[in-house]
């Protein structure tokens, strides 16, 4: 607040005296000399015109002119200035006078030197106006730009993929049992763990991972869940080579694979398959992940809901709309989940504001 | 006491019999790896008590212990699951959370032999049929209770269900007056008319009432009226 008001002042002051200056050098220019009581004049002449630019600012301040949609805001702004020039117009009579009669005061109100003198000012103090106004609709553009960026980034670490406590904790009683039965198989799966949990800490830094990153934690990932459910869990991928150039939401795929583990396989006695399976077409990735199990339509859904809720908003914010995303029951016996994603997006491109 | 393991998960049942290995005083009986399989199970050994994790594929540890007419002791065991958790807060024996910790078990454990202790000072009822001492489990909504049958004053029944008054609270359950009649043991509990049954523990008082009926006050104030042709029967048992 201090800074702006300083800033104002500054530059209120400096631009009027820099309106003088111009004056005195054309001044030297036309008449190859200056008398120092024009030069007086010219100082006073810019004093007033800085005092009267800054009642118009009190005003525009005290009607909240700022608020003001543009077309109402111009004719406002054409009639305040022109009031001003004339007030400036008189103004600068007695100044005159005092410094000695500069110009002839009879002449001074013939209406030809009234009216061309006063649209001088009028031009002059619209500008002012222009340059107010423009500065401050640039600043609040500015501000409100600022705001939605961090709103938008708010959001997405709201809606960032977390691993589910539940998961974790049945992965450690996993490996628990499997110490005694099979040491070397549960140190593999201590490191497919801390994997896992490691790329949890980090995806809070990043916007966007690489594919081939996030394919390594979705592989861990079953592999512990595959721990857990023995044989009633089979994995599938089919991966396009090309893949590996996209860069995806990081825990996105693993939150889909683990949603389908949570609603489709852990329901059936008999268990089930999760294929993931990538093709890449015109530079966009398609993601088809594929689990055992049916969509239960209706109100029960609405605790699933919210996860796939939160995957589909984390995708419009960062792609807008050119990443889509849908889960279908594909036939009786598999549901299907899909996730479109376009190739030109960076590190940097999300990580912004 | 006689346990039973019920888990989807054969790696999580095998840790949990090794960690019970130290505490001969549970013998594991049987193991169970979904709800349906536990059901039969429990109707076939009869244990004293349940190690039941809650997630499983089928149904639920929660749609297990609704389905079973008496609910052995029961001591939840699961990774994650605070929601559920909280609505047994008050009431679960005791829950154990993945991994489980060997002094945490032992916790429960002591608890099991108090409770045990507690319950062989009286006899089950005859021929299976539900005493004071069996405990019923009840959910309405998000609540659940392990309720003992001694604690029930009273069912009454309401269309398909029947309501179960005990303490401040009388949840639904679903399940036919006849039915239940035939379970309960005839010795705790009687049958006051088509629509009641009450605990003769809770009697507080009896009245005439009109037609050759009677009116039977309970402790806290509820009033069950015993039907004309219940009444002979009532004056019978109370008489000895």
């Amino acid at each position: 607040m201090v800074n702006k008001h300083r800033l104002y002042w500054s530059l209120q002051i400096g631009g009027w005296f820099l309106y003088a200056v111009v004056q005195i050098v054309i001044s030297v220019l036309a008449y190859n000399s200056i008398s120092p009581r024009r030069v007086v004049f010219l100082l006073l002449e810019a004093s007033l015109a800085c005092l009267l630019t800054s009642l118009l600012r009190s005003f525009i301040n005290r009607w909240k002119w700022l608020d003001m949609s543009l077309p109402k805001l111009i004719p406002c702004v054409l009639i305040a200035v022109s009031l001003l020039a004339v007030v400036m117009y008189f103004l600068r009579i007695p100044v005159n006078q005092a410094l000695g009669q500069l110009f002839n005061p009879r002449a001074a109100l013939s209406p030809s030197n009234l009216l061309g003198q006063s649209l001088f000012y009028a031009i002059l103090f619209f500008l002012w106006a222009v340059f107010y106004f423009t500065y401050h609709y640039f600043n609040r553009y500015n501000k409100s730009l600022k705001y939605e960026a961090s709103m938008i980034e708010i959001e997405l670490k709201n809606l960032k993929s977390q691993l589910n406590p539940h998961f974790i904790f049945n992965a450690l009683n996993s490996i628990r049992a499997l110490v005694d039965e099979n040491p070397s198989k549960s140190k593999q799966a201590i490191n497919q763990l801390s994997n896992i949990l490691r790329s949890s800490l980090a995806s809070d830094k990043k916007g966007l991972t690489n594919f081939d990153d996030e394919l390594k934690i979705v592989k861990d990932y079953l592999g512990l869940e595959s721990i857990r459910f023995e044989e009633r869990l089979k994995t599938e991928f089919d991966i396009h080579p090309e893949s590996q150039r996209f860069l995806v939401p990081p825990l996105m795929i693993q939150t889909l694979v683990e949603n389908g583990i949570k609603h489709g396989i852990s329901k059936l006695t008999q268990g089930g398959i999760v294929q993931v399976r990538t093709t890449v077409e015109k530079n966009r990735l398609k993601i088809h992940i594929r689990n055992s199990g049916q969509l239960v339509s209706g109100a029960r859904r609405s605790k699933t809901g919210l996860g796939l809720r939160n995957t589909m908003q984390r995708l419009k914010l960062i792609y807008g709309d050119e990443a889509s995303f849908k889960i279908v029951n594909e036939n009786d016996n598999f549901v299907l989940t899909e996730i479109i994603i376009p190739q030109n997006y960076t590190h940097e491109s999300i990580n912004r504001g | 006491m006689r346990a039973l393991i019920v888990d989807d998960e054969r790696l999580a049942r095998k840790e949990l019999m090794k960690l019970l290995e130290d505490h001969p005083m549970i013998e594991v009986v049987g193991e169970a790896v979904n709800a349906e399989e536990a059901n039969q199970m429990v109707n076939d050994l009869n244990p004293d008590l349940l190690f039941l994790d809650i997630q499983m594929p089928g149904k639920t540890g929660f749609q297990l212990l609704e389905e079973l007419d008496s609910v052995p002791l029961v001591v939840f065991v699961t990774a994650y699951d605070e929601f559920a958790l909280k609505a047994f807060e008050v009431n679960a024996l005791d829950y154990l959370l993945k991994p489980i910790q060997p002094e945490r078990l032992s916790e429960t454990i002591a608890k099991l032999a108090e409770k045990e202790r507690a319950k062989t000072a009286a006899v089950r009822g005859p021929e299976k049929k539900l005493g004071l001492n069996d405990q019923v489990f009840v959910k309405d909504g998000d609540r659940c209770w392990f309720v003992s049958l001694s604690n029930v004053r009273l069912f009454e029944s309401d269309g398909n269900y029947i309501k179960v008054y005990f303490e401040a609270n009388k949840p639904m359950i679903h399940k036919s007056l006849n039915a239940l009649d035939e379970k309960l043991d005839e010795r705790a509990f009687f049958r006051a008319s088509r629509k009641h049954i009450i605990n003769l523990s809770w009697v507080e008082g009896i009245e005439p009432w009109f037609n050759g009926g009677l009116m039977v006050k309970l402790r806290g104030g509820d009033k069950v009226e015993v039907s004309r042709r219940q009444a002979a029967k009532f004056k019978d048992m109370m008489s000895l």
